[in-house]
């Protein structure tokens, strides 16, 4: 095989399980998002927009819907002859079989594949951040640096800070400590999981990981801070823009809405965005006769016959007539009946409102209420909430 | 059965009755409904139908065609074995003629005859909008024992020479004519034919090359086995400006909706990877197709817009077709009018044409 200067890794395993039923069929990177994308989207988009036509996407919880979206690759232009996206599952072997244990672990299994191609650096990233990134960047920073390993790393605010791994770096950027979601945290510098190692470094690292009978075979809490203790050139990159982990609803929700805002700093529509996806031919959208939409997002196959404000209806979402949908998301296929009302709330995929009944609640105390895939929310006259 | 059917779509045609729609490309890549050209419904029907091999015979203009089609991606025939085939139509094809498939157009591109395996090609034009599966028609054909099968719609109000019509006794056609008015039978510019049949054309007729393979059925219907199959749904007729926008506002009612887009059979068409259609708040919206791409910070009523379209604000359209990447400045008024691509219409400028003529903005115009 012809020999590649970076290739991407792309973890895609993981459940995403406080997205609750927005996750209970479909791996987390699948989840519909911004009305025609799923979140795998993104990342896959920053890949081509770098030039990596080489992807490896490491699945493992319900790989199904991943599997039949990312298809040959053609949406991203990643069905390349040599190279493109490959998925890639956990599989037995003469010595039986294991799942991926953690993340170091879904890399290290898959290191004949990346061997194929052997490149000089190898990106790994996640499919289930929202983002807009040129990896080129980044890695031209790690050559300059003569880096072993490159972290990007974001400004996140002090009260959150322990929810990330926090780096800690000199003035010329190598990194002096890195802390995987401490309680005390001592700088506001975040890794965004998304690392550039160089690959005979990585290889190593991941052979040695594997050997420790108490490591837990993550990147963040494991592998990171070895190559720390080993006094490897490891720096940090400083990222500036648009980074999400959307890892609960309500978190899910607002990166959503903020899509309607004029100013949102995360811009899928300037010309130069780029994003692909998967989309399926759908005919324009058609908003009938008495139907009102505003400040909104629509996608191709919808019907609007009802009123729909500050929402998101993504492909082939059906209104009713004499419908209302307020500040809510309806995702690919959802359906609310005539005379539904859906009012902060986000409807799944292929799911419906039915015919008159009450979803959601305009109390901004209230928890952003959420239909998983195709469940039914049946008019219920006794709910007491008329 | 459908695996063993040869397509072939003739593009090599164009009218003047479009004006500046057509003066820089064919009739066949005209955009329509939103996000599709004209081609894209015989093109999907052939492929929704089991056809794997499908020629498409290019015009004089055939930049928008390679430009659509490309390798036949969309369509599933970038195919190893068969897919889809440019073939090169004869120089000039003929213009307002009403001739839509020329001889010479398929002895030019005999190789792809001689070669293909099929003993039945279906030909069919570029210019009528409907979804069909093609199978019952090849079953009809096969039952009758082969010849030729023309497809056909009954109208109730043909207007002479736009169309050809066919007279019946039985499912046979008994004379083919243009001036007819009221009900008939529209020819919809779809026919299956054997390949033996077609070889003999090709023999008898070499020497008259210019001639429409219709005029060819039409001098030996006494000798030919020539049937006829009726196709029941909905026919979009597109001859000329008012019958674009005729067909065009026929995408607003939810059966025409329903039946071309809503089925299995998909209309596929070239992607694009633009985000959804923004509404602003300001935004009134009634009656319309909006595609992905789209601002709508004004008013839109009865219209079709497509792909990246910017209707700004204060700005009102109306019974019109905006075609892609137009910008209407805020406070301009546009009614009955179709812009063509890249049109950009100034802040308060009013523009309209009426329901029989709407007004056409050629590509490129800065109003």
């Amino acid at each position: 095989m012809r020999k590649k200067e970076c290739i991407a890794m792309l973890l895609a395993g993981g459940q995403g399980s406080r997205l609750g039923a927005l996750t209970s069929k479909i791996a987390k990177p699948a989840v519909a998002f911004g009305g025609k994308y799923r979140i795998i989207d993104f990342s896959l988009s920053n890949c081509v927009n770098s030039n990596i036509d080489t992807v490896g996407v490491l699945i493992q919880y319900r790989p199904l819907m991943l599997n039949s979206y990312l298809g040959t690759g053609a949406p991203w232009d990643l069905d390349e002859q040599e190279g493109g996206v490959f998925v890639l599952p956990p599989y037995a072997t003469q010595e039986g079989g294991a799942w991926y244990s953690g993340t170091a672990d879904s890399v290290l299994k898959n290191i004949d594949f990346i061997d194929s191609y052997n490149p000089e650096y190898v990106l790994i990233i996640s499919g289930d951040h929202l983002y807009t990134m040129d990896y080129n960047r980044m890695l031209e920073f790690h050559k300059q640096n003569q880096a072993e390993l490159t972290v990007s790393v974001i400004e996140v605010p002090l009260e959150e800070a322990s929810r990330f791994g926090i780096i800690t770096a000199d003035p010329t950027g190598r990194i002096v400590k890195f802390s995987e979601k401490p309680a005390q945290p001592d700088s506001t510098l975040a890794s965004m999981g998304i690392y550039i190692f160089d690959w005979p470094v990585l290889r190593s690292a991941l052979q040695a990981d594997a050997a420790n009978e108490e490591s837990e075979h993550d990147f963040g809490k494991n592998v990171i801070p070895m190559l720390l203790a080993q006094r490897r050139r490891l720096f940090a990159y400083a990222f500036s823009g648009y980074w999400r982990d959307v890892g609960t609803i309500d978190s899910y929700y607002e990166a959503n809405m903020a899509l309607l805002d004029g100013n949102c700093e995360f811009d899928i529509f300037s010309n130069n965005a780029n994003i692909y996806s998967n989309a399926n031919i759908f005919p324009p959208h058609y908003v009938g006769e008495q139907a009102v939409v505003q400040n909104s997002l629509v996608c191709n196959g919808c019907t609007v016959l009802g009123e729909v404000r500050n929402s998101i209806l993504s492909t082939e979402a059906y209104v009713g007539p004499g419908a209302k949908v307020e500040d809510s998301i309806l995702l690919p296929g959802a359906r609310v009946e005539s005379g539904a009302r859906v009012m902060r709330a986000i409807v799944g995929e292929r799911a419906v409102v039915e015919v008159n009944a009450y979803f959601g609640s305009q109390d901004k105390e209230q928890p952003i209420a959420v239909v998983g895939d195709n469940e039914h929310v049946a008019d219920d006259l006794w709910s007491g909430r008329y | 059965m459908a695996g063993r059917i040869l397509g072939m779509i003739s593009c090599n045609y164009n009218d003047d009755s479009f004006g500046q729609l057509t003066a820089v490309r064919s009739v066949a890549s005209m955009p329509f409904g939103g996000r599709y050209r004209l081609l894209d419904f015989a093109l999907s029907n052939m492929v929704n139908s089991g056809i794997r091999t499908i020629g498409v015979v290019t015009p004089y203009q055939y930049r928008s065609i390679l430009d659509h089609v490309g390798a036949g991606k969309e369509w599933s025939l970038d195919r190893k074995h068969g897919g889809l085939f440019l073939l090169p139509g004869s120089i000039y094809g003929p213009k307002g003629a009403h001739c839509s498939f020329m001889l010479r157009d398929i002895i030019k591109n005999m190789p792809f005859l001689e070669r293909a395996k099929s003993d039945t090609i279906l030909i069919c034009g570029s210019s009528k909008v409907f979804n069909m599966d093609f199978r019952s028609m090849f079953a009809a054909h096969e039952a009758a024992g082969g010849g030729i099968t023309m497809l056909y719609k009954k109208v109730n109000e043909a207007t002479a020479k736009d169309a050809l019509y066919l007279e019946l006794e039985g499912d046979m056609v008994k004379s083919m004519t243009r001036e007819t008015i009221g009900e008939a039978n529209c020819f919809m510019d779809c026919f299956l034919i054997d390949r033996k049949l077609l070889l003999d054309f090709i023999d008898w007729y070499q020497t008259f090359s210019h001639i429409d393979m219709t005029e060819i059925m039409s001098e030996n219907l006494e000798n030919l086995p020539i049937h006829a199959y009726p196709f029941e749904g909905y026919l979009g007729q597109v001859n000329n400006i008012s019958d674009y926008m005729r067909c065009s506002q026929d995408l607003l009612r939810l059966e025409v909706r329903q039946e071309l887009f809503g089925g299995d059979a998909k209309i596929r068409t070239k992607i694009e990877d633009n985000p959804p259609a923004k509404y602003s708040a300001q935004a009134e919206v009634r009656n319309s197709l909006v595609p992905t791409g789209c601002v709508i910070e004004g008013t839109v009523e009865n219209s079709i817009l497509f792909r990246g379209v910017h209707v700004g604000p204060g700005a009102v359209v109306r019974n019109s077709v905006i075609m892609s990447k137009c910008i209407i400045q805020p406070d301009a008024l546009l009614e009955n009018v179709i812009c063509d691509k890249f049109v950009k219409i100034g802040s308060g400028n009013k523009l309209s044409g009426t329901e029989a003529r709407p007004l056409v903005i050629a590509k490129n115009s800065d109003i």
